[in-house]
């Protein structure tokens, strides 16, 4: 019964339609942005600075709120009045390039708060879940630090592991290795490659073309608030759209 | 950097120099047609003198068997017991007189200087818990989104901030001591309160603000609504950050609640005037009355020095 109320296309998670978003300054951010993204898919968003990566991005937790269009998160639209944004909030993780750990908490109290407050875990769960996701981003050892006394690359693998906490349908990353030395690059990536393998569904802002080449299910090109193609990346970085020439030219 | 010796020799410079200063005090003293009585002020902080008991009116002793004193009027009133004491004067059947000693109380008592030291203590005490009270719950609401909210908040702030403590204990003891029948000790509470709470909601509101938005994105991208990103994320590293201007705010309380003695409660401040009349001995009494209130506030300081150390195990 179930199975045939459910529409054909339930294998697409998240669903933007005609995205608009104009700040109030009056900034036109998005323009008719339309992306969908299946179950288990990995989709990397490039683009010059400025394009709107990162405020469209931030539409699909509703960390920013849109002018017009809609949102679909497997199938419930978050701009409807009557969706209870916290919950959806709660299934849709977020990675941001300045990690954002909460200093006042070691690494295990980074990701046991939220399975905590929000999911209403025993201390007990919350721990034991929050000690395996660390072992697994490869912290084992550095479970009691707290984010002053961690690198950059431990910082955001510990953010990666806190998202992880809520299990949650899709995460999203927001250059997440830009704020890093080169040399610790390599170790977010590997925790993200990871991901992916696992069948993690992911939206991926980054500059790491070869990430992109690698991992990408699709690739993104945003520019000026348009999304200009979407392509997986063999055909996407042997495009000849002119357009993403001039932006491959100035990065590459 | 500073090297060890001459942290040292800084040291010492300063203790040549405060010993400048102080005995330059104690021969500014000397020098002065002032004659010290440092004596003269205990017994108004501990009085180990036995107290006499007075009678209240003209009549007869009369002691018991078992020692009880009673004084029966000459005037049919009731009769003047005496419930305790520990040397008799009088005897029974002795006629007495309005204002005799009767008998003796030994033992030693809290003088009016460490009675009023009580008073600020306590005062300051329970009005700095309602002023974090009410500084907290202002200080939320400046940050609020309701635009409402602010603006109530906003308002609270200038009012408080923008007329003198003086002028508001005044209108606290005078006015809406009226309106609601409110005993001194209240009126003074409510006026600090009201008044330092002003303060600590500007203090709460920059402590907020200065935790990185980053924070409260990161907390509601986890699912945590705003009370709950509030609660365990911002104020958390908000009080860490407020601490030092608080323990400043603090201190100033403490020595805001000298103004109260001009509602008439008998505070540290109040019972040095009063001291100073009956002792006769002013300069003494000032300078113990600030030493007192600097133990005080030192003392608060301390508290907040060892809170601030636990709370900085993560920097
Ligand atoms: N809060 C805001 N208020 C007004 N304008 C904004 C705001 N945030 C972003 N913008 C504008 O929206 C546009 C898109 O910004 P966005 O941050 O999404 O770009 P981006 O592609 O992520 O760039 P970058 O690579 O530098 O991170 C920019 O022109 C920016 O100035
Ligand atoms: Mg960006």
């Amino acid at each position: 019964m179930i199975d045939q109320l459910t529409p054909p296309d339930s294998k697409i998670l998240i669903k933007a339609k005609k995205v608009n978003k104009i700040f109030p300054n009056g900034c036109h951010a998005l323009k008719n942005v339309s992306l969908d993204i299946k179950r288990g898919e990995v989709v990397v968003i490039i683009g010059p600075s400025g394009s709107g990566k990162s405020t469209f991005l931030r539409t699909l937790n509703q960390l920013e709120s849109i002018s017009s269009g809609n949102i679909l998160l497997d199938q419930v639209d978050l701009t409807d009045k009557r969706t209870d944004i916290n919950a959806v909030r709660a299934e849709v993780g977020m990675v941001f390039q300045s990690f954002n750990l909460f200093p006042h908490k070691t690494a295990l109290g980074n990701v046991m708060l939220a399975p905590m407050k929000v999911l209403k875990q025993s201390k007990e769960d919350a721990k034991q879940g929050a000690r395996d996701l660390l072992y697994r981003v490869g912290l084992a050892d550095r479970m009691n630090n707290y984010p002053s006394r961690l690198s950059g690359g431990q910082q955001q693998r510990v953010a990666i592991a806190r998202s992880l906490a809520m299990k949650p349908k899709a995460l999203l990353f927001d250059e997440p290795t830009s704020a890093l030395d080169p040399e610790m690059v390599g170790e977010v990536l590997d925790v993200m490659k990871e991901l992916a393998s696992e069948g993690m569904t992911m939206v991926v802002v980054t500059h790491e073309m070869g990430f992109a080449r690698e991992v990408a299910d699709r690739v993104v090109f945003m520019e000026e608030g348009e999304l200009v193609l979407e392509e997986t990346p063999e055909r996407f970085f042997h495009s000849e759209h002119p357009r993403l020439q001039r932006f491959l030219g100035q990065v590459l | 950097m500073q090297t060890q010796s001459s942290r040292w020799l800084g040291h010492g410079v300063y203790l040549v120099i405060m010993a400048i200063l102080i005995s330059g005090v104690y021969f500014a003293g000397q020098k002065i047609d002032y004659t010290w009585h440092w004596e003269r002020l205990w017994p108004y902080i501990i009085n180990t003198e036995s107290q006499d008991i007075l009678a209240v009116t003209d009549g007869t002793a009369k002691v018991d068997n078992s020692g009880h004193l009673s004084i029966t009027p000459d005037y049919g009133d009731d009769p003047q017991i005496v419930e305790r004491y520990d040397t008799l004067v009088s005897r029974n059947g002795d006629l007495i007189f309005q204002g005799d000693t009767i008998a003796r109380l030994d033992g030693w008592r809290f003088g009016p200087i460490a009675e009023g030291l009580w008073v600020t203590i306590k005062i300051s005490f329970i009005s700095l818990i309602f002023a974090v009270l009410l500084g907290v719950i202002f200080g939320l609401m400046r940050v609020a989104h309701g635009q409402v909210w602010r603006n109530l908040a906003v308002t609270y702030v200038e009012v408080i901030r923008g007329t003198p403590l003086l002028v508001q204990i005044f209108i606290v003891y005078f006015f809406i001591g009226t309106v609601f029948d409110l005993d001194r000790f209240t009126a003074g509470v409510a006026a600090l309160s009201i008044f330092t709470g002003a303060y600590v909601a500007e203090i709460v509101r920059a402590g907020i603000q200065s935790v990185p938005v980053g924070q409260m994105e990161a907390a509601r991208s986890l699912g945590m609504n705003y009370v709950q990103a509030m609660a365990y994320v911002i104020m958390p590293q908000a009080i860490k950050r407020t601490l030092p201007p608080l323990a400043g705010q603090f201190i100033n309380l403490i020595k805001d609640s000298s103004l109260v003695s001009v509602i008439s409660i008998t505070d540290l401040t109040k019972a040095g005037r009063e001291v100073v009349s009956g002792s006769f001995a002013p300069f003494e009494v000032w300078f113990t009355v600030a030493a007192l209130y600097l133990v005080v506030t030192g003392g608060l300081s301390l508290v907040i020095q060892r809170l601030e150390k636990r709370l900085s195990a993560s920097d």
